[in-house]
């Protein structure tokens, strides 16, 4: 595990001068902010405002047009998802990607790469070793479910779960890998008041217990404001506005941005 | 007199045969979406190392004639060389006909066209180096001598070729499955399947997955090559064509995508084949696609294919 080997100068997490178009449309101009190792930062802005974008270059689904991304001292630009994911960037999505086709448990297991995995000859040998490694994943995956309150579910089909259900798996599924950061895009879309509680308690507990950083898009301000140490909002592509939850409230810009002032 | 058995356990035989060429189609399918048209090319791949591996040489019109290799090998351990050849080509064509496409985002239709390319250079290779002629595989090769010509079965007599070629096909159909659905990398594949982008950012490194795709594929498909080759013969080096255009036939008739569909599909279009009588024999090929074209209008996704189609 690479948790060991943060020792780099630097901020934790640093985006400089990140920009990206697409075609005609400038989704992301010159955003620039950084993020401290243990936060719990969130993104805010109106619609097409360019948060899930960023959270595309983030975990490396898209190139930024230009401007660099550093992620503990290492430049993360040309890197793969699957790169970004092995360095510890782990992601869940606005609109659910579960595997519907698989179980619960095996949504887990499938992200459990992090976990020695003995050879494919101890595989086809069936061994002794190879058992007690298969047993060893089921039980992290498990563990992991009870976390999220999942475990009674685990061999259902995912495409059976409910709605809140489903997005608590997407987060049990990004947690498998291991990560440091976690980028949580709208994980309480379509939540009731008392879920969207819930899962404020849950995140803070998660975060403790598996030494996340936390980037948190979402609509519901609110719930921001009591779960993040800092939020940044995008209007338009642009950063407008950086700071604690109080001078956010309170900065005149914002307030244009979702009031509607003058467009 | 062919009994009843007889002509239902040569159905289930190429059936099995059948399976494992659609099945190979499918791994492909599901994790790029495209068809591999090189597919048959590679079962007369299978069909020929399979025929060198077993102490077979190279006839007169080939580019090496009275060639072959000192000793035969164990029919067993032939086939599974002849099927690591092909897996090995397969992974060849892939790098050729298909990553630098995918590299580009190219529309992957085109890579039909490549495909089908690398399989007309595969036969055509085959032909320069084998010549064109047919090909009996050797006599009693070794490890298949022991065994008798043919078994006594419920009053039937069955070429033991014929079981053999049964339990090795139902051996590796089964053990795909139980890999797809019980190992990690297995798992992985089908979660490449479901969602490449999601198995991506979930750490899985989605173009390993898709090597690994072509390999099993290429090895299906020689598997089922030297299969064909020891029961029947080899018939030329475009032998394997026209089971590979079964196949596509198979997989169409048991759904896109779908692994118990390829195997059920497989065995409908064996043993429908098998109970023509052999006075029709002509008209075989007119039967599995009659089958096939009477499906597809009861049925557009094919014997199992539902819900692959539906998540479209």
């Amino acid at each position: 595990m690479s948790s060991s080997t943060k020792t780099e100068a630097g901020p934790w997490l640093e985006l400089r001068q990140i920009s990206r178009q697409f075609g005609g449309l400038q989704a992301l101009s010159e955003v620039s902010f950084q993020v401290e190792e243990g936060e719990i930062f969130g993104l805010i802005g109106p619609n097409g405002a360019g948060k899930t974008t960023l959270f595309n270059l983030l975990s490396g689904v898209t190139p930024a047009s230009s401007g660099t991304i550093h992620w503990r001292g290492q430049a993360m630009q040309g890197l793969s998802p699957d790169r970004h994911n092995r360095l510890g960037i782990a992601r869940t999505f606005q609109n659910l990607r579960l595997f519907t086709g698989l179980s619960v448990l095996d949504n887990v297991l499938v992200a459990l790469h992090r976990q020695p995995q003995g050879s494919g000859l101890d595989a086809l040998l069936n061994s002794s070793r190879f058992q007690r490694r298969q047993s060893e994943l089921r039980q992290r995956a498990m563990q992991l479910l009870e976390e999220l309150g999942l475990a009674d579910q685990a061999h259902r089909q995912a495409s059976g779960l409910a709605y809140g259900d489903r997005r608590r798996l997407e987060i049990a599924r990004a947690l498998a890998t291991a990560p440091a950061l976690l980028l949580l895009d709208e994980p309480a879309a379509g939540m009731n008041p008392r879920e969207k509680e819930q899962l404020c308690e849950l995140l803070a507990v998660l975060r403790q217990r598996h030494q996340l950083t936390l980037v948190v898009i979402e609509h519901h301000v609110p719930l921001l404001i009591q779960l993040c140490q800092r939020l940044a909002v995008l209007d338009f592509g642009r950063l407008i506005a950086l700071g604690t939850p109080e001078q956010i409230q309170r900065d005149p810009r914002v307030i244009e941005a979702y009031l509607g002032g003058s467009r | 007199m062919e009994t009843l058995l007889q002509t239902l356990l040569n159905g289930a035989a190429s059936g099995g045969v059948y399976a494992l060429v659609a099945l190979g189609y499918t791994l492909i399918f599901s994790v790029l979406g495209v068809i591999n048209f090189a597919q048959g090319a590679l079962f007369s791949l299978g069909g020929y190392l399979t025929y060198l591996l077993l102490g077979g040489k190279i006839g007169v019109n080939g580019a090496l004639p009275g060639w072959g290799l000192p000793i035969g090998l164990p029919f067993w351990l032939a086939l599974l060389l002849a099927a690591l050849g092909s897996g090995a080509i397969g992974l060849l064509v892939e790098r050729i006909a298909f990553a630098p496409l995918r590299r580009r985002g190219a529309e992957p239709l085109l890579s039909l066209i490549t495909s089908l390319g690398a399989g007309v250079v595969l036969v055509n290779l085959l032909q320069l180096l084998m010549g064109a002629e047919g090909y009996a595989f050797p006599q009693g090769a070794a490890g298949l001598a022991h065994l008798p010509e043919s078994l006594l079965l419920g009053g039937a007599r069955i070429r033991t070729i014929q079981v053999l070629l049964l339990a090795i096909s139902a051996l590796a159909v089964a053990s795909l499955s139980l890999w797809l659905d019980k190992s990690r990398s297995g798992k992985a594949m089908r979660a490449v399947a479901e969602d490449p982008t999601t198995a991506t950012l979930l750490g899985i490194n989605s173009e390993a997955v898709v090597r690994l795709a072509f390999l099993l594929s290429g090895m299906l498909a020689g598997l089922g090559g030297g299969l064909i080759g020891m029961s029947v013969s080899l018939a030329g080096p475009y032998f394997g064509i026209s089971y590979g255009l079964k196949g596509l036939a198979v997989l169409v008739l048991g759904g896109l995508g779908s692994v118990p569909g390829a195997i059920v599909g497989g065995l409908v279009m064996g043993l429908a084949e098998a109970l023509i009588p052999s006075q029709a024999s002509g008209w075989r090929d007119a039967l599995a696609f009659a089958i096939l074209f009477a499906v597809l209008v009861l049925r557009p996704s094919g014997l199992l294919g539902r819900r692959q189609l539906e998540k479209v």
